[in-house]
């Protein structure tokens, strides 16, 4: 063989091996370079484009939107965001926003979960002073839904381009784009690209939020690798009532629109920047906008080259309460499961004593709730986890997972009781059809001398529940008898007289919320609140003012829902909170739909107390900054109904 | 929203000082005024990354409130001598302070502690500036 022919044969070789190796790495993780960059270690803070940087103060001055993409309701939101929010009980323990964790102090530590058999990256694991634990899931799992809750870190997913790491982050929190101001909507999504060049890591993140901004912002902060480094960890130790002094743990602080006058102060001290592009707006963070500044041309008629925004918010909001016809289950916490019924949830206790359902959808989906719970309380058997020396005295036909075994369990109880949160159409259609389906005996006994009436699972709501089911409306006829609540309460509260599934399951009424009849239902043991129709991540409050509903008894229930909710750890998780529309949620997430509320109430008493009428007042926009994420121009709860309900509220029940 | 503050002792400041907070002083507080507060310390936080003095003292209405006190963390204290037990319930104290922008918020960012009782003090000497 001659010098040539060998070094074709071996480029021949070279190219099959490299050839099946590269197949070997595609099939493992097709996105992965051949070696991908080690990007785990301790890292330090080295630069950014904080503007706090300018003035070395290192904190962010208040008014300075520059380089911001933000919409008018992005500049509103920031023009009225109170730093002091995050001295309330609910948020002085959140870590910084997503967008910020690069930027916070205290360096940042990147550490890699492998598998243990392949030894393949799992996921990414980073962890900043003021944060959650983040993980990059490098596996190829899916998103989750859109009715799944949302976190401060988001969930995200990974994936190689060369020698850069691409993150997707979707399900984030609503927070600040940076701090002193510019605020973040809950619906961005938020792209990461991590770039190790040696000693060097580059993240530049794009962060598209669809209500505040126009366009996305983008901005990169890099890092040095430091192995003496120790990210510094700081544990939260706020009070019980918050960092904001007096005596009102539902404190909502914010600035009255024009009422936040420290905007401008810092171009005191920098008279070279002229103010108007310190307000953010695409229109100014192009090269074009320098024909503005010289005069040439005015702002209003500049044409710059913005880029859209990718996420459809109004499908996004949407998808958070389907309205497809079916029916979709989340697994919530201990006995709990939420049930999306064509946009109405609905929450369901599963257990060793039966069923309890907290509303019954719209009649139309009564088959198919039945059918998913039919799902929930007959799951197969799973294989018997006790036997031998982890379980004895349980031998033979004795254990009682024999029965596991042998594929004859217990058969599962039936529904019990239904609680209605309200006499709402979409809390009470199925009631007739569903607890027909179920058994609470109701008397009895004594032999065959009382008959036992109870052929079906008990009804329980509050008695203006009843009053309403049971009266003919205008265009309604009265709700028939086998619909109507069996058990009704009066008081403040109605305990179910024992435990079920093991847990104290207690009904709240909360009085002239969005109507008279409103309750909110807590499961102690599971540690989930059932909202009913009082929280919603859709909308903005149906608020039934003849009904005899209000804002105030609206925010009031919210601020219930916050005093017997506690998170599980940094404002996060916890008690879970089931809305009556929309994704599942925590107190952060109420304490966010509360603070908008509040804030709207107390634009509208201002312009009130201004001499306002309803129409000027919708006039004004007062809900300008929170449209885009629960208001709405049609359908049956429009934001003018909305405005007009909170004006009517605080007129006539001040 | 409630309204209202009290003395207003002095003009234009300095713009804002370090970057351990999790929130921007120049954004919470206004640094340009400073109010006064006497009277009784209701508790004593001493923390990180933020001390906290909780004093109950008159509004200017003269309403007595819970004015929470953002204070240095204990690194910093610790430098000056300040430890958990350096103030007690009950203390008659003096605080000047920089007030919250929002209307009708009760709290304050540090300038300066006095205790008349045994002259004890803070914030009157080179360094001491809430970081």
């Amino acid at each position: 063989m001659d010098q040539t022919r060998r070094i074709r044969m071996t480029c021949r070789l070279f190219l099959l091996l490299s050839a099946m190796l590269t197949g070997v790495c595609a099939f493992a993780q097709p996105a992965r370079p051949a070696i991908p960059p080690d990007i785990a270690g301790e890292w330090v803070l080295q630069s950014n484009e904080d503007p706090g940087q300018i003035g070395g103060q290192g904190q962010p001055t208040l008014g300075y939107y520059l380089g911001i993409p933000f919409n008018d309701a992005g500049r509103m939101r920031a023009d009225t965001s109170a730093e002091s929010i995050w001295g309330t009980p609910e948020y002085q323990c959140r870590p910084h926003s997503a967008p910020h964790q690069w930027r916070g102090l205290g360096g940042a530590r990147i550490l890699k979960e492998e598998d243990p058999l392949t030894r393949d990256i799992i996921a990414y694991h980073i962890q900043f002073m003021r944060g959650l634990d983040w993980p990059i899931y490098m596996d190829g799992r899916s998103h989750p839904p859109a009715w799944a809750p949302h976190t401060w870190t988001g969930f995200s997913t990974g994936e190689w381009l060369g020698n850069t790491l691409k993150v997707t982050t979707t399900h984030l929190k609503d927070g600040y784009l940076r701090r002193a101001g510019p605020q973040t909507s809950d619906m961005y999504t938020m792209t990461d690209f991590i770039t190790r060049h040696g000693e060097l890591l580059t993240a530049v993140t794009v962060i598209d939020d669809p209500i505040y901004q126009d366009e996305p912002f983008i901005q990169s902060t890099t890092y040095q690798v430091d192995i003496n480094a120790t990210t510094n960890w700081e544990t939260c130790n706020g009070s019980s009532t918050g960092e904001n002094g007096g005596n009102n743990r539902h404190w909502v602080p914010h600035f009255l629109p024009g009422q936040n006058t420290g905007l401008t102060e810092w171009l005191k001290n920098e008279k070279w920047i002229p103010e108007e592009p310190t307000r953010g707006g695409i229109k100014t963070i192009y090269p074009e906008y320098k024909s503005a500044l010289n005069g040439s041309i005015k702002v209003a008629d500049l044409k710059v080259p913005a880029s859209k925004t990718a996420v459809n918010s109004s499908k996004a909001i949407a998808d958070q309460s389907p309205k497809d016809g079916d029916v979709h289950v989340l697994p919530v916490q201990g006995n709990i499961y939420m049930v999306i019924a064509d946009g109405t949830n609905i929450t369901v206790s599963v257990g060793d004593e039966g069923v309890l359902m907290v509303n019954t959808g719209t009649p139309a989906m009564s088959d198919k709730i039945l059918a998913a719970v039919r799902q929930l309380i007959n799951q197969p058997p799973a294989p018997n986890q006790c036997f031998g020396v982890n379980c004895r005295g349980t031998v033979g036909w004795s254990s009682p997972f024999i029965n596991n075994t042998i594929s004859s369990p217990t058969p599962a109880k039936p529904l019990r009781y239904i609680i209605n949160t309200s006499a709402a159409p979409e809390n009470i259609g199925g009631n007739q059809k569903i607890a027909s389906s179920g058994y609470f005996p109701r008397g009895g006994g004594f032999g065959n001398a009382v008959a036992n009436p109870g052929r079906a699972a008990q009804i329980i709501a509050h008695e203006n529940v009843l009053f309403r089911m049971s009266a003919a409306g205008p265009n309604s006829p009265a709700a028939p008898t086998a619909a109507q609540p069996t058990d009704t309460y009066f008081d403040e509260f109605h305990k179910l007289p024992e435990y079920f599934n093991g847990e104290a399951v207690i009904v709240y009424h909360e009085p002239s919320a969005n109507t008279d009849g409103d309750s909110i239902v807590f499961f102690r043991h599971s540690e989930v609140i059932s909202a009913g129709n009082i929280f919603s991540t859709v909308s903005y409050p149906f608020i039934d003012l003849e009904k005899g509903g209000s804002v105030q008894g609206v925010i009031k229930g919210l601020n219930h829902i916050l005093d017997l909710a506690v998170a599980e750890y940094r404002s996060q998780g916890g008690t879970w909170i089931i809305p009556g529309r929309g994704r599942l949620s925590d107190t952060a997430d109420v304490a966010s739909y509360r603070n908008m509320l509040s804030i709207v109430r107390d634009r509208v008493q201002d312009l009130i107390d201004k001499g306002m009428t309803v129409e000027q007042v919708k006039a004004a926009h007062p809900t300008m900054d929170f449209d885009g994420r629960y208001g709405s121009d049609t359908g049956s709860w429009t934001t003018a109904m909305f405005i007009e309900a909170v004006y009517k509220s605080l007129k006539e029940k001040k | 929203m409630r309204r209202l503050f009290p003395i207003v002792l002095a003009g234009v400041l300095l713009a804002s000082t370090a970057a351990y907070s999790h929130h921007s002083y120049a954004a919470t507080y206004d640094v340009g005024k400073e109010i006064k507060l006497e009277g009784k310390l209701i508790q004593f936080s001493f923390k990180n990354p933020h001390s906290y003095v909780t004093i109950q003292a008159p509004d200017s209405k003269g309403e007595p409130q819970r004015w929470s006190v953002e204070w240095a963390g204990t690194s910093q204290l610790s430098t000056r001598g300040i430890t958990q037990e350096s103030l007690k319930v009950g203390d008659a104290i003096i605080i000047v302070g920089r007030p919250s922008r929002v209307p009708g918020e009760f709290k304050l960012l540090m300038v300066n502690l006095t205790r008349p009782s045994d002259g004890f003090s803070w914030g009157t000497r080179s360094g001491e500036v809430v970081e």
